[in-house]
């Protein structure tokens, strides 16, 4: 505000401001202005204004290719969800899914083709133009190196590409900056296949992650992570059994903050830990008998011998290769971190042997149903283009779907010896600001497609909207047309379609694909299994000079390898680990940081020896091993769309540009560091840094939690005065009858939500659907730093010391609790703040006029204010430049300046399923209504309901022992139940 | 221009006014005219003074009146403004009784002490402007606001010099005839 | 104490006609200084007018809050300016009934403070709320709405109480004005003439007038001693009533109420000192009377003293809650020296007034006066703003908060809008009441003692 301060707008606030009330109403003092609507002149026929039309689809945001449903409202897509057909996601889906949105509706997507002039600048041209240059260099170019670099396209897209190259002579490339070659060349060194199993959490007893983040970015995180919390999560009732997770990384991941037992080992030495756990197990007999080839390995590897290396003692390695070869059908999963060392393969390699060891090979571990990320590209490949296009043996250059401008640093300079680039691009990203001709491209939600994740599923990809961009083209046309197909792309595509018996092209599309199953084909260990971790007794694989340090270049959750940069929703939500927004930071443990005298917000210079730096803010967390620095990537974009330009650093940039032995990617450097005097606070979530180790969450022991039988409930707490329920009760009554009539309260229902924190993993799905449904404004980073932000609901995380000492993450949802006796309600003068007939407290924005006691008066800090005008047009806090105001839900207020807001239950959905009951003649029957939150959920960890309703689920987990609510000793009776998480082990 | 001359402009009154200097003088004269009976008179003193209230000796003010109906008032319209306006759309907030008394007290007590106060005021003007209509008519001076007292005895101007011979001698410094 | 505080002290000197002028002197025509003075609290009022502009086109978000401080500077200020505006009415109205005579000289000056004080208070309310062109959705009126305010929400018993202390107070110094202004009517000359004619509503000190008068006033007085000591109590619940640990104790209401006349001593002694000196009042308002102030001062300071050890204790006293935290945060949090300043400037530093040389020295009665109002300043911030950052229920949101530019301007507008009219008020009403001086002065007797005319 005051840097957007100038002498004219001085002026203008004196004079306008001070002017007449007629004046005033027009600039933002008073009601906002009266805007018109207007209705259908013709109405469609398949559009009935106020109620959604869903498309089913496929999610591109990754190569997990999660089904999808596309929520429409008149014409426009305004909410995904997961699609309940899909094998893959099962209905649910992730925070980048769901922010696809803002891909699509994003203001600074591109309009039209441009091409580069004389001067080097990019200028429109048309179509038509477009496309005879592109023809016309393809055809020169023919056999003197045409390349198109695509993404990981198991898709008829990617088919077309190919047989288009193969028709003009070019090569295929396909680029993703974190593809898996370590996990095909490990799983070939153990199996002799390269293929990359699908992993079967669900069924898993107990579970090993060796630096995999399956929840996050790895593979297929929304499959996985609903699998794992069908695992992991404690069901009461049944064998009251969970299976155990431990964490194996020199950072917390997700999945760190998920584990009953983290283990920060030394960088590089997973392979061994898995090694020596290995050993144990075949010594303790019941490994297959081909196993005996490995002894001596794995006598190389005995627990003794790589304590050192590893970090972790002789005894913990014992005990958990005890615990975990005797749950018979355990899995152990490597990757993310641990694939992407120099020593990435062998280490994949070894988890692979140690989970054949225990038998979990074709249990949990199934060869046959194979994921496409096999297909992607090696680095190595990309690394060669580079080499082929500096030697000027590259004339034509395309790219679609990928962006290794950004994610390689020496890719732009190659680039620049290529005579012609082209670029399908929807945004003007690092590689397409390059090119010579931009073409702009549909949003995977404006055009047709397919995707293969997995054998034996066709996931189909339709259009939900008219292009937003009208003189965009698909790509897919548009190459279907260079290669001379005949028809458009969406032909292709079906041609390319295998019915299954009994299923027409229209079922598969409205249900979004054919989903059938791959039969799983038994693997035996490989030739050379034995051969890995060859120079021993093997020590960690990072060497480096003293006073260097192994920095961890990962997978930012949210932004992934930077395409998600362009998306407020994602750069507004709090990283699940270190809560921070809308900035990069480096972790560093507490001792690290006291040794070097820093503290949050202190700038470090990191130097690697290949000499890159990078300047980023230091974020002290005891969630990574001593000694060790983490960096995300995913910021530091030149040119990505006003949201990502500018921000901090591109930690890209610190990697070596070299392929490694396995011809993938070292994503962890050694180097040196350098503290500078600057500082800067940090846009976090977190108001207190690590919150005095308090935390607001209840844990319980697996023993405890098995012990607990119905009727018991351990957190009870405060009694209730008695008047207050008369007081409610009679009063509710009384509301029912006055509304009987042409309303739709029929029974007393009490709307509540049940948490269950053993299942919830803090993914922060939720987070972004409730952004999505209820149209809340993102207010950027200057504004977030200030905590002006508004997540109505948001993921708290706690990093508590567990009995014994050792870090335990702890993470709940915090949103509004609908307490019965509200301190919010009573303290409002307008009774903007009320409680509804139905147990809500309601939050009326017309009738607010932001006294924000109620916000005082919250416990539990759930309300949130508008301190400006976030829809304000071209206002210095726009939270929706048009088109994103598009994807606006209509069924929710915009909010103006100086009202509070405040999670209702997506009172919107509750009304909307009220109305179809009544429609339907019909009571509400329980799990009508899915708030955003749990629609999204992964894990299924949100439960919504009418508490009042003794059959329905939420009333049966309320009365569950390890039900509680937070504060209850304030006596708000709060309408959500927390079910406290469940530690497999001996502590909580 | 006096405002009072406006409103209650009527024919003077026939009478002696006399300025005195002392205190006692002036209580005297009061008592002595109370002697012979006479409630006519005027008193002017540029304060209160307990000596001259107990001399003039008339009831005590009506405002007390006033005040007390108002606080009734006041007291009894704070407990329907809110109850009234409660239970006119009531709405649950906090799990507390729609017409919840204790609350409602605070208000009570505020609207008791604002009524009070009010009439106390209009009592006042009231009394204030019976009193005018005739203080209106009789003669004043600009000292009796800062260091003299006054003494004005009506009379008809055949006894006009006893009256004025009396104040004299009595201790008025001078007397003026109206 | 009567007798001997009564002015006059240096003898025959202070007539009734000397009161008259002297005070009548202090009207006049204002000097260089004078029109000094009002220019700088025109020039305050007007930077916080601009700031004002300001938030009202782009929103509260131009002031420093953060989540979870979602109420500070301008809140700080309203429960501030409140509290000044106590002594006045303590002075006039429980004083009165205490037939304290020292009050006469004093207590025009606390009262038209008062009224200011209330008129800056009321301010804030509208100020601080987020739209504030709806403030009027507070008052109970038949609306389109349909709907009535929430009498249960202390913000609306907050409104009944300053509103009607407001008007009771404004009532109660128009009151006490009346017989002063025909006093100065019958002095001064030209418009002033007129204007004091008009404002004297006819004034003339007759038996009738004066009978009614005196009732009139004494029940006003009756009146305004309950609500002074409301008023603040009702302030105090607006967060006594909310359960934020530091807000939810049962001791805020006197805990408040000493608090504001604490404050509001001190002010009336700020402003006494120097118009005493710039309007030569020194024969009628004496160093006794400030004396006299001194020790209300020191009184109310022990109270408050005490209010705070309380708090202190009962916060360790209940052991691990938040209330305990609430407290530590207080002490030793981020926020620190807010809590130390209140600490010295309220508790401490006061206790020196219990030595008399301190308490008849003007200048170090000034000194600690101005202490006292940045320390009862501080008291309200640490109350609201530091408590509301280091919110201990919710261990996640405790959060820092820095105010700006916009909530400092604005507090510099009260502060200019309050001596604006404190100003034109001395300069134009008798700033000290010409009658009830006269009426603690040994009255002119022609026989017995008495001083002789």
């Amino acid at each position: 505000m005051v840097d957007g301060m100038n002498r004219r707008r001085f002026l203008k606030v004196l004079g306008v401001t001070g002017g007449g009330a007629a004046v005033v109403a027009g600039c933002g003092i008073g009601p906002e202005p009266t805007e018109h609507l207007i209705p259908y002149l013709v109405q469609s026929e398949d559009e009935v204004p106020g109620v959604p039309t869903f498309y089913a689809s496929t999610c591109r945001e990754c190569a997990a290719g999660c089904g999808i449903l596309v929520k429409t409202r008149e014409g426009r897509a305004i909410k995904i969800e997961g699609n309940p057909a899909s094998p893959i996601n099962a209905g649910r889906l992730c925070a980048r899914g769901q922010a696809s949105l803002q891909g699509l509706y994003n203001p600074d997507r591109l309009t039209d083709p441009f091409a580069k002039d004389a001067s080097g600048k990019l200028g429109k041209i048309t179509w038509e133009d477009a496309l005879g240059r592109l023809t016309g260099k393809v055809k020169d170019a023919k056999g003197k190196g045409i390349v198109f670099i695509t993404g990981l396209e198991a898709s008829s897209f990617g088919d077309l590409v190919d047989e288009w190259m193969k028709h003009v002579g070019g090569r295929h490339v396909t680029y993703e900056p974190f593809a898996f070659e370590a996990l095909r060349e490990g799983n070939r060194m153990a199996f002799g296949t390269a293929a990359i199993p699908s992993y079967d959490f669900a069924s898993a007893k107990y579970i090993l992650s060796f630096g995999a983040d399956f929840m996050e970015t790895w593979l297929s995180p929304v499959a996985f992570q609903h699998g794992f919390s069908s695992a992991h999560g404690f069901q009461s009732g049944r064998d009251a059994q969970m299976a155990k997770f431990v964490a194996v990384s020199p950072r917390m991941s997700l999945e760190g903050l998920n584990a009953d037992e983290w283990i920060g080992v030394i960088p590089g030495s997973e392979g061994l830990l898995a090694l020596a756990m290995a050993y144990v197990i075949q010594k303790s007999g019941g490994a297959p008998g081909d196993a005996g080839r490995l002894s001596d390995l794995l006598n190389r590897h005995r627990p003794a011998l790589v304590a050192d290396a590893t970090g972790v003692d002789a005894q913990t390695i014992e005990r958990l290769a005890k615990e975990f070869g005797g749950a018979k059908g355990g899995l152990a999963v490597a990757g993310g971190m641990a694939a992407q060392y120099p020593n990435g393969a062998e280490i994949v390699a070894a988890v692979n042997i140690l989970n054949y060891v225990a038998g979990n090979v074709g249990k949990t571990v199934k060869f046959g149903a194979e994921l496409a990320h096999g297909q992607a590209g090696s680095y190595r490949e990309l690394t060669g283009l580079m080499a082929d296009m500096t030697a000027g043996t590259v004339a034509v250059l395309i790219t679609h779907g990928a962006n290794p401008a950004y994610s390689v640093s020496g890719f732009t300079a190659a680039a620049g010896k290529v005579p012609f680039r082209v670029a399908f691009a929807t945004m003007l990203d690092e590689t397409a600001s390059e090119a010579d001709l931009v073409l702009p491209d549909l949003h995977p939600l404006e055009q047709w497609g397919d995707s293969r994740p997995r054998a034996g599923i066709f996931a189909l990809q339709q259009p939900a909207m008219q292009p937003v961009q009208s003189n965009a083209r698909g790509a897919g046309d548009v190459v279907a047309s260079l290669a001379g197909k005949t028809g458009s792309f969406k032909d292709y595509v079906q041609g390319r379609w295998r019915a299954p018996k009994g299923q027409t092209w229209a079922d598969a599309v409205q249900h979004g694909g054919s989903f059938g199953e791959a039969p799983s084909t038994s693997t035996r260990l490989g030739a050379d299994a034995g051969k890995i971790f060859a120079g021993a007794p093997a020590t960690a694989a990072l060497a480096g000079g003293k006073e260097e340090y192994p920095v961890i270049v990962y997978p930012h959750y949210a932004l992934y390898d930077g395409r998600g940069a362009n998306k407020p929703w994602l750069q507004e939500l709090p990283h699940p680990v270190s809560k921070i927004m809308w900035q990069s930071w480096v972790e560093l443990h507490p001792d690290t940081a006291a040794k070097w005298a820093v503290e949050n917000g202190d700038y470090l210079l990191i130097k690697t020896a290949s000499g890159s730096t990078a300047r980023v803010t230091v974020w002290v967390t005891p969630s990574i091993r001593p000694g060790v620095l983490g960096i995300p990537t995913g910021q530091g974009h030149a040119t990505y769309g006003r949201y990502a330009e500018g921000r901090d650093v591109n930690a890209f940039d610190l990697l070596p540009a070299a392929a490694n032995s396995y011809g993938g990617r070292t994503f962890t450097v050694m180097a040196s560091v350098e503290v500078t005097r600057d500082h800067r606070y940090l846009a976090t979530l977190e108001g207190d840094p690590r919150e005095g180790g308090e935390s607001i969450i209840e844990l319980l022991t697996l023993g405890k939690a098995a012990s607990l039988h119905a009727g018991q409930h351990p957190f009870e707490e405060q009694e209730v005065p008695t008047y207050t329920d008369s007081a409610e009760a009679g009063w509710a009554a009384a509301q029912r009858e006055k509304t009987e009539l042409g309303n739709y309260v029929t029974r007393p229902t009490r709307w509540a939500m049940a948490i269950d924190l053993s299942k919830c993993t803090g993914c922060s799905a939720c987070v972004t659907a409730c952004y999505a449904e209820n149209n809340i404004a993102t207010v950027g980073e200057e504004l977030t730093r200030r905590r002006r932000f508004l997540p109505w609901m948001r993921i708290e995380r706690y990093f508590n010391k567990s009995e014994s000492g050792s870090v335990r993450a702890v993470t709940t949802p915090m949103l509004c609790q609908q307490c019965a006796d509200a301190p919010c309600e009573p303290v409002c003068p307008v009774f903007a703040a009320y409680h509804t007939p139905d147990g809500l407290n309601g939050q009326v924005y017309n009738r607010c006029v932001g006294t924000r006691y109620c916000a005082n008066n919250c416990p539990y800090k759930v309300r949130f204010f508008n301190w400006f005008n976030y829809a304000e047009r071209g206002g210095d806090h726009e939270a929706w430049p048009t088109p994103l105001d598009w994807q606006l839900n209509p069924d929710v207020t915009v909010r103006e300046k100086g009202v509070m807001e405040k999670c209702t239950f997506c009172v919107q959905r509750i009304r909307f399923a009220e109305h179809n009951a009544r429609v339907e003649d019909r009571a509400l029957k329980d799990g009508d209504i899915v708030p955003a939150c749990a629609q999204g959920c992964p894990s299924d960890a949100i439960v919504f309901g009418d508490l009042n309703d003794p059959h329905s689920r939420v009333h049966a987990l309320s009365e569950d022992p390890r039900g509680y609510h937070v504060l209850q000793d304030l006596n708000t009776k709060p309408g959500i139940t927390y079910l406290a998480r469940v530690i497999a082990g001996a502590e909580a | 221009m006096n405002p009072l001359k406006e409103l209650f402009g009527g024919a003077m009154t026939p009478g002696v006014l006399g300025v005195f200097g002392h205190l006692d003088d002036t209580t005297r004269a009061v008592k002595d005219l109370k002697a012979e009976g006479r409630e006519d008179f005027t008193v002017f003193s540029p304060m209160p003074r307990h000596e001259l209230e107990d001399a003039i000796d008339r009831p005590v003010s009506s405002v007390r009146m006033y005040t007390l109906v108002g606080g009734i008032a006041g007291c009894s319209i704070g407990a329907w403004v809110t109850l009234y306006m409660s239970y006119d759309w009531p709405t649950l907030v906090g799990g507390k009784p729609i017409g919840s008394i204790p609350p409602y007290v605070v208000i009570m007590f505020e609207m008791t002490v604002l009524f009070g106060a009010l009439n106390t005021l209009v009592g006042v003007a009231l009394n204030a402007l019976r009193a005018a209509r005739r203080e209106g008519t009789i003669p004043y001076d600009p000292r009796f606001s800062n260091d003299k007292f006054g003494l004005f005895v009506p009379c008809g101007p055949d006894k006009a010099g006893a009256t004025e011979a009396w104040l004299k001698q009595h201790g008025a410094e001078e007397v003026r005839r109206a | 104490m009567a007798q001997t505080a009564a002015p006059g002290t240096s003898g025959a000197r202070v007539t009734y006609d000397y009161v008259t002028r002297v005070i009548n002197n202090t009207l006049g025509n204002p000097s260089k200084g004078y029109f000094a003075l009002l220019g700088v609290a025109v020039g305050l009022l007007t930077i916080g007018i601009i700031c004002l502009l300001f938030i009202l086109r782009y929103g509260l978000g131009l002031a420093g809050y953060s989540h979870p401080v979602y109420w500070a500077v301008f809140i700080t200020c309203f429960v501030f300016w409140v509290g000044i505006a106590h002594s006045g009415t303590l002075i006039s109205a429980i004083l009165f009934l205490f037939r304290s005579a020292w009050r006469t000289a004093v207590y025009r000056v606390a009262e038209a403070m008062t009224v200011f004080a209330v008129m800056t208070a009321g301010l804030f309310p509208l100020i601080h709320i987020g739209r504030q062109w709806y403030f009027y959705w507070l008052v109970p009126y038949p609306n389109e709405r349909g709907l009535w305010p929430n009498f249960k929400s202390p913000l609306i018993w907050d409104e009944f109480a300053i509103g009607t202390y407001f008007t009771v107070s404004t009532v109660f110094l128009i009151m006490g004005l009346i017989p002063d202004i025909a006093a100065v009517r019958d002095l001064a000359t030209g418009w002033r003439k007129k204007l004091y004619a008009l404002t004297s509503l006819g004034w003339r000190g007759t038996n009738e007038q004066w009978r009614h008068y005196s009732r009139g006033y004494l029940y006003l007085a009756g009146l305004a001693t309950p609500l002074v000591l409301s008023v603040h109590s009702v302030v105090s619940w607006d967060f006594a009533m909310a359960q934020v640990p530091a807000w939810h104790e049962t001791i805020f209401a006197p805990y408040f109420v000493a608090g504001a006349i604490y404050s509001g001593v001190a002010m009336v002694i700020s402003l006494l000192v120097p118009i005493r000196k710039l309007f030569h009042l020194e024969e009628v308002v004496t160093i006794s009377h400030f004396e006299n102030l001194a020790k209300l001062c020191l009184l109310t300071g022990m109270i408050v003293g005490f209010a705070y050890a309380t708090e202190y204790f009962i916060a360790w006293y209940s052991g691990p809650t938040p209330e305990n935290k609430a407290f530590w945060y207080r002490a030793f949090g981020p926020f620190w020296w807010a809590g130390w300043t209140m600490n010295v400037c309220n508790w401490f530093l006061p206790w020196i007034l219990w030595f008399k040389k301190v308490r008849t020295n003007l200048t170090a009665l000034f000194v600690i006066s101005i202490f006292v109002n940045i320390g009862m300043w501080f008291e309200r911030f640490v109350i609201i703003a530091i408590h509301l950052a280091g919110e201990p229920f919710e261990p996640f949101v405790k959060a820092g908060y820095n105010p700006t530019w916009a909530d400092w301007g604005i507090m510099a507008g009260s502060f200019g809008w309050f001596f604006m009219w404190f100003l034109l008020f001395v300069k134009n009403f008798p700033a000290v009441s010409i009658s009830e001086v006269k009426e603690v002065l040994p009255p002119p007797v022609r026989h017995g003692k008495g001083a002789h005319a």
